[in-house]
């Protein structure tokens, strides 16, 4: 028995040049198949509905916090959901975490590892995650007393993955679970207490030929469902009671989706992508909904550029807004239903100098705020008067 | 104001042709646009009933804006003439090419130039203005003027050009119309500003255009002036930017607006009494309203916005760290915490190293932080001249008499002087003359000072006659003395150095390494495919140049990994045993042997053990079995080992693709492994494979053992630099290599390559099989091509040699398609010419002709790539020597880059002129 096991590996290969072929043309046809669904996209049906875009006044959208004390370029950041504190990881190796309305620090860790990539604030706001090229994501708890030298201890490492930590995400009002995803092309639920891996989602083992995960969003509305945006130009929705495959994968974008993020209902969700698009997909359908690509709305001829990577990528409290950073300094506010680009915060006063990196809105949707390669973050706010009411 | 205009001084000449129009303008663009600040506005001072002159305001452009006009014209008539020396931008040749004469003013210009105008300058004593960007909240500049209203003055004097700035007041408060009043002054280190009469805005725009920034965005047209103007300024900031010194912008600031006393410089109300907050840098006082919005985020403590960046006024030195009550009530605890730990360590709030001169040297970083760090350091150490007695450790200020014992023998200063402290008692300790009361206290303590002796005196108070063996005592040794000394207030060394000097080496434990964080290490990056050697390259520089290379810990858990590679190995031989057999079988074919028998079948006792390894291997836990297997299995893996269908199968181990070359070392030393006191050695750890894969990035810090000619480095540090080594696993960081962005400080890269590549195969990213070195070829070419890396100086390791040489006795070069034009016999002479073979008398051997094909092969491509020489190194990873050598190597080629006259990198010349116009 184990004879012919074994003198089938030739065979054996050859099926699976099979299968991967047919698996790429099925594919293929699928996506032909989705072509020819697709009749209509949100902008087109909403301006069929008569929607005027949203547009902006003066005071609508100002920088009115600069937060200054990185001194490397700001990967990532993340706020509190409840109270108005940001936590920032930048290339000095520093996490910082700030008081958002006094633009204040009030933390800054020296982490072991200064190449970090990205950052997370807990549910609570009691301990911060990052994680970078050391391949483990570290817990800090905020309330730890400060060892002699004046750092914050490590409180939790979170080590397994086998490549670096792209991206990390607490699972919502929950303060014990975390997810990460890695440059193992894998995503991992974990526990915190006990720093062991709940589910491995992804990777070589399990759902053959991926990339590098780059980006998660947690479906806010139901916890268990996440996505996750890779270099393989595809965004995969996961449950994580189901870590065997991939509930569904999104294709449509032609380079590395370098961040997702769960629209505020729940149904569906952003991308942004090297590509220099970003699109909106459905998980119900599998449905590509929207393209959002500035080529279509400024028209830079000549500019032999193509257009700058999506880094990151955010959607105000109704939807209707989404922020995106461009690699070159730009950061569009997109009308999600018009597919128009509102607002360029990048032509603002004050504006960022360099590659806006990442970007997160507030809990309660007042404020964004940016970070990038300049080394600061800036928060955006309405600046104008408002009338009380 | 006219006669200014023919001083030889200017550095721009004033265009007297025909009008130009804007458009017509021919470009001129030597300058990297996005590196420089651009100048905007210019607010008008008009608070005093003289004819005002006003000052241009500095106003950085944010550089998002100046993206957006990459296309910037630079009129031919305007120059923006650097210092030749700093050999950056001589754009036009146009008659506007006056010489700067002078760029740099630091501190010592402010008493020059008071001194210049002492009559105008206002009750303040500096003469720098704070500058604030109006609009862009970046750094301000400041410029040497004084924004006093009161002069009268049309005209400001300069130090170096005595040029008279004569605007009119009526033009600048049209020009400045939509300022607002809150401006400050920006200075700068400029000093020759050249702007010419302007009587009628027209004219002034036509004649004084120096450097025409023809579409600024969002700046009205009747600001070109002005901008014109500050342009030289800051770019004179930005070539100090440019060079990474926190220095750089060491230039004094004052608040622009005098308000009236005790007001908020903000909101301009309050009186003396209310409580406020005062920049540590340019002196501004704002009310507990206005203090944060001021300062921002103060991340390097409290300072306006504007003073960001800017070195502390030194009077206020003092008060670094301690916090207000208003702060303490404004902010929370750790917010305060924060801010003070900022102010205090932040780089820019450091003593300047140059302000402290110790023996009429100033002191260079290192020097400083020597100084600063050592167990007994000078207490609050101030700006100004020191003597420093290197054998007793005597320190004091110059022209005085010491001041306190500080820790001896540091490499600081020059040496002393006979007249450091101004004595002129004939009497001498170590070459100083000493001070009347000093030789009251040494009479005093019953040392004989008759006939004028010189005395050798060392830092535990023993004292010689100079040129005399025999100690005659000890200074400090009497309980008398002490008496004495504190009498005279001089004094004593400090027996026990840790309780007094606990707070220090509190706080400059660490202030000290994280201010000086900056200038070391340097970084080498240490890249390469998976399999090319870089995790040996690792290991050996930490073999080399580590003390300790590996603690206990970290040899016992390579201890598991080695076991568990070594079971892995021994998976893989069982798998070859099977098939194997299994050929023995079909070749034997129908002629059914007695009992299956072949040389490949194993007993069936260990069979059952086999069978169970592989099982476990195949579902991937074998590491989780592990442990408990290591004890219990030994025998029966040392017996398998040792059993002939094993070694037959071993024998036949060439046939056997996944099992790696270094399995051998291991597998033939199979008992010494398995046993459990086993402990690897250096060279076992070398061997192992995935011992420092686990992780995709390890580093380790070291520094060369001093050599000869690193002593006379012309900084005269005592410390060999220290380097980093990064090395980044490529296999899991993805072909899109994110990662790539993060290393741009890295000095230089080492690309690591296996020669012995050429024969193998590989999956690549698509699915296909791809030759190993093409593989290599793109991942070096998406390496080197990387906008990051542009500027970065690459160093190509060829490794594996030893193994390269052996496979082309099997296998010829040209297999590799890249190498498909490799003609040994040919090319012979010519690659001789190429690389200079060390044994040039020797005809060079095959796997040296073949090494110097693939360099030059890469070197080409390399040259192609960015117009670049690529290093070339060919290494055995496993030979110590050879790693030793390619990393010097790699030593070397950063210093070749640092003695490069380059901008970015020349540390020293921003010394040398701080320094000089200090004195």
């Amino acid at each position: 028995m184990q004879r012919s096991e074994m003198s089938s590996v030739a065979e054996l290969k050859e099926r699976h040049m099979a299968a991967t072929e047919t698996l790429t043309s099925l594919r293929q046809r699928l996506r032909e198949r989705r072509l020819q669904l697709l009749d209509t996209d949100v902008a087109t049906y909403a301006r069929a509905q008569g929607k005027s875009p949203v547009s902006f006044g003066p005071t609508d959208l100002v920088c009115c916090r600069i937060l200054q004390g990185h001194t490397g370029k700001v990967y990532s950041l993340d706020w509190t959901p409840e109270k108005n504190r940001i936590v920032s990881a930048s290339q000095d190796g520093r996490l910082i975490v700030w008081n958002a309305l006094t633009s204040q620090k009030t933390h800054a860790i020296k982490l072991p590892c200064a190449w970090v990539m990205t950052c997370a604030f807990s549910p609570t706001g009691q301990s911060v995650a990052c994680g970078g090229l050391d391949s483990m994501c570290s817990i800090f708890n905020l309330s730890t007393p400060l060892e002699k030298d004046g750092n914050l201890p490590v409180s939790r490492t979170l080590s397994g993955h086998k490549g670096y930590v792209s991206t990390c995400q607490y699972v919502p009002d929950d303060d014990t679970h975390l997810i990460t995803g890695s440059g193992d092309q894998a995503c991992v639920l974990w526990d915190i207490t006990t720093g062991l891996r709940t589910s491995v989602f992804g990777g070589e083992f399990q759902s053959g030929k991926t990339a590098d995960v780059l980006s998660v969003s947690i479906n806010g509305s139901n916890s268990r469902m996440f996505v996750s945006g890779s270099c393989d130009a595809t965004a995969r929705l996961w449950d994580t009671r189901v870590a065997s495959r991939a509930v569904r994968t999104f294709y449509g974008h032609e380079g590395d989706v370098n961040s997702v993020k769960f629209f505020p209902d729940g149904n569906r969700f952003g991308t942004g992508s090297d590509d220099g698009t970003c699109r909106l997909f459905d998980i119900r359908t599998g449905h590509q909904l929207q393209v959002y690509s500035p080529q279509q709305q400024l028209q830079n001829g000549g500019n032999n550029n193509p257009n700058p990577d999506v880094t990151s990528i955010a959607f105000s409290i109704s939807g209707r807004l989404l922020f995106a950073s461009y690699s070159n300094g730009d950061c569009f506010v997109w009308d999600t239903l018009l597919a128009e680009v509102v607002l360029n915060l990048g032509t603002l006063q004050n504006s960022h100098e360099s590659r806006v990196s990442c970007l997160g809105l507030a809990a309660d949707g007042s404020a964004l705020c940016t970070g990038s390669w300049d080394t600061s973050l800036k928060i955006w706010a309405f600046g104008g008067h408002r009338t009380v009411i | 104001m006219d006669s200014n205009t023919d001083l030889p001084y200017s550095f721009a000449v004033e265009y007297s042709g025909p009008p130009i129009s804007h458009r017509s303008l021919p470009r001129a663009l030597p300058i990297d646009i996005s590196k420089i600040p651009v100048a905007a506005v210019v607010p008008v001072s008009r608070n005093s009933s003289k004819l005002l002159s006003s000052m241009p305001v500095v106003q950085p452009i944010v550089v998002s804006k100046l993206l957006g006009c990459n296309d910037t014209i630079v009129s031919p008539n305007s120059v923006i003439s650097f210092n030749a020396d700093k050999n950056c931008i001589g754009n036009g040749t146009g008659n506007g090419t006056g010489a700067e004469t002078e760029t740099t003013v630091s501190p010592g210009f402010e008493e020059q130039s008071s001194g210049e105008f002492s009559d105008m300058v206002n009750n303040r004593d500096g003469v720098g203005l704070g500058g604030r960007g109006e609009s862009s909240g970046t750094l301000g500049f400041s410029d040497s003027f004084d924004k006093s209203r009161e002069f009268s003055g049309n005209s400001l004097a300069f130090r170096a050009c005595k040029e008279s700035l004569d605007l009119n007041q009526q033009d600048w408060v049209s020009n400045g119309s939509g300022l607002s009043l809150s401006f400050e002054y920006p200075s700068s280190r400029v000093s020759s500003l050249k702007t010419g009469d302007c009587k009628d805005e027209p004219s002034f725009d036509r004649k004084n255009r120096l450097i025409g920034f023809g579409d600024i965005e969002s700046e009205t047209e009747s600001f070109v002036d002005d901008i014109d103007i500050d342009v030289n300024i800051n770019i004179n900031i930005n070539i100090n930017i440019n060079q990474g010194q926190p220095e750089a912008a060491r230039v004094k600031k004052e608040p622009g607006v005098k308000t009236k006393k005790g007001v908020c410089y903000r909101c301009n109300k309050g009186n003396r009494f209310t409580e406020k907050e005062v920049c540590i840098v340019c002196n501004a006082k704002y009310c507990v309203n206005c203090v944060l919005r001021a300062m921002g985020s103060m991340p390097e403590g409290r300072k306006c916005v504007a003073c960001i960046g800017y070195s502390i006024d030194e009077s206020k030195r003092g008060n670094l760290g301690k916090c207000s009550r208003m702060l303490k009530r404004l902010l929370n605890n750790l917010e305060v915490r924060q801010v003070m730990k900022a102010e205090k360590l932040c780089a820019v709030n450091q003593l300047p190293p140059e302000y402290v001169c110790v023996n009429r040297k100033p002191l260079c970083h290192d020097e400083l932080a020597i100084l600063q760090s050592c167990p007994n350091p000078p207490k609050k150490l101030k700006p100004g001249n020191y003597w420093y007695d290197k054998v007793s450790g005597l320190w004091g200020k110059e022209g005085e008499k010491p001041s306190k014992i500080i820790s001896p023998h540091l490499n600081v200063g020059a040496p002393i002087m006979p007249n450091a402290s101004n004595g002129n008692t004939g009497v001498f300790i170590n070459g100083r003359e000493i001070t009347k009361v000093e030789l009251r206290m040494l009479q005093l303590s019953g040392v004989q000072c008759a006939g004028n002796p010189h005395f050798w005196v060392n830092d535990d108070g023993s004292y010689q006659e100079e040129g005399q063996k025999n100690t005659r005592g000890y200074i400090w040794g009497k309980a008398g003395t002490k008496l004495v000394c504190a009498v005279l207030s001089l004094p004593v060394p400090s027996k026990q150095v840790y309780p007094t000097g606990e707070q220090f080496s509190n706080t400059l434990g660490q202030s000290v390494p994280d201010y000086f964080d900056q200038i070391a290490p340097r970084k080498l990056l240490l890249v390469g495919c998976s399999g090319s050697g870089t995790s040996t390259i690792y290991k050996q520089a930490k073999i080399l140049y580590k003390e300790i290379p590996f603690t206990d810990e970290e040899r016992e858990s390579i201890k598991f990994i080695i076991q568990s590679n070594f079971y892995s190995y021994l998976g893989i031989l069982l798998e070859g045993c099977e098939r194997f057999e299994d050929e023995a079988l079909n070749n034997t074919g129908n002629q059914v042997s007695e009992n299956d028998e072949t040389v490949y079948s194993i007993p069936p006792r260990l069979k059952t053990f086999s069978d169970w390894l592989l099982k476990t291997m195949v579902a991937g836990n074998l590491e989780d079995i592990f442990t408990a297997a290591t004890r219990e299995y030994a025998p029966v893996v040392e017996e398998l080992w040792n059993h002939p269908a094993m070694q037959a199968t071993y024998k036949r181990r060439n046939e056997l693709e996944t099992l790696p070359s270094v399995s051998s070392y291991f597998l033939e030393q199979a008992a010494k492994i398995l046993s459990t006191d086993y402990t690897p050695s250096d060279v076992d750890i070398l061997y192992a494979e995935h011992v420092t894969s686990s992780n995709g990035l390890s580093t380790v810090d070291f520094s060369f053992p001093l050599s000869l000619d690193e002593n006379n480095d012309k900084s005269e540090q005592h410390n060999s630099p220290r380097f980093q080594l990064i090395r980044v696993q490529a296999r899991g960081f993805g072909e899109n290599c994110k990662w790539l962005d993060m290393f741009e400080d890295v000095r230089v890269v080492i690309f690591c390559i296996s020669l012995s590549d050429f024969d193998q195969y590989a999956v690549d990213a698509n699915g296909n099989l791809v030759n190993k070195m093409l593989l290599n070829k793109k991942f070096f070419t998406s390496i080197v091509t990387h906008p990051t890396y542009e500027q970065m100086e690459f160093l190509l390791i060829l490794n594996k040699f030893d193994v390269f040489e052996d496979q082309l006795e099997r296998v010829p070069l040209t297999c590799c398609d890249w190498f498909s034009d490799f003609r040994p016999v040919v090319s012979r002479n010519s690659q001789n010419k190429n690389i200079s073979s060390n044994n040039i008398n020797h005809s060079p051997s095959m796997g040296q002709m073949a090494s110097h094909y693939v360099a030059v092969k890469f070197k080409k491509l390399y040259a192609s790539l960015t117009d670049r020489k690529l290093y070339v190194s060919v290494v055995k990873g496993l030979d110590p020597n050879s790693v030793d050598q390619t990393l010097k190597y790699a030593k070397e080629i950063l210093e070749w880059d640092e003695e490069k006259p380059n901008f970015n990198f020349n540390e020293y010349t921003i010394y040398s002129s701080d320094s000089g116009s200090d004195s």
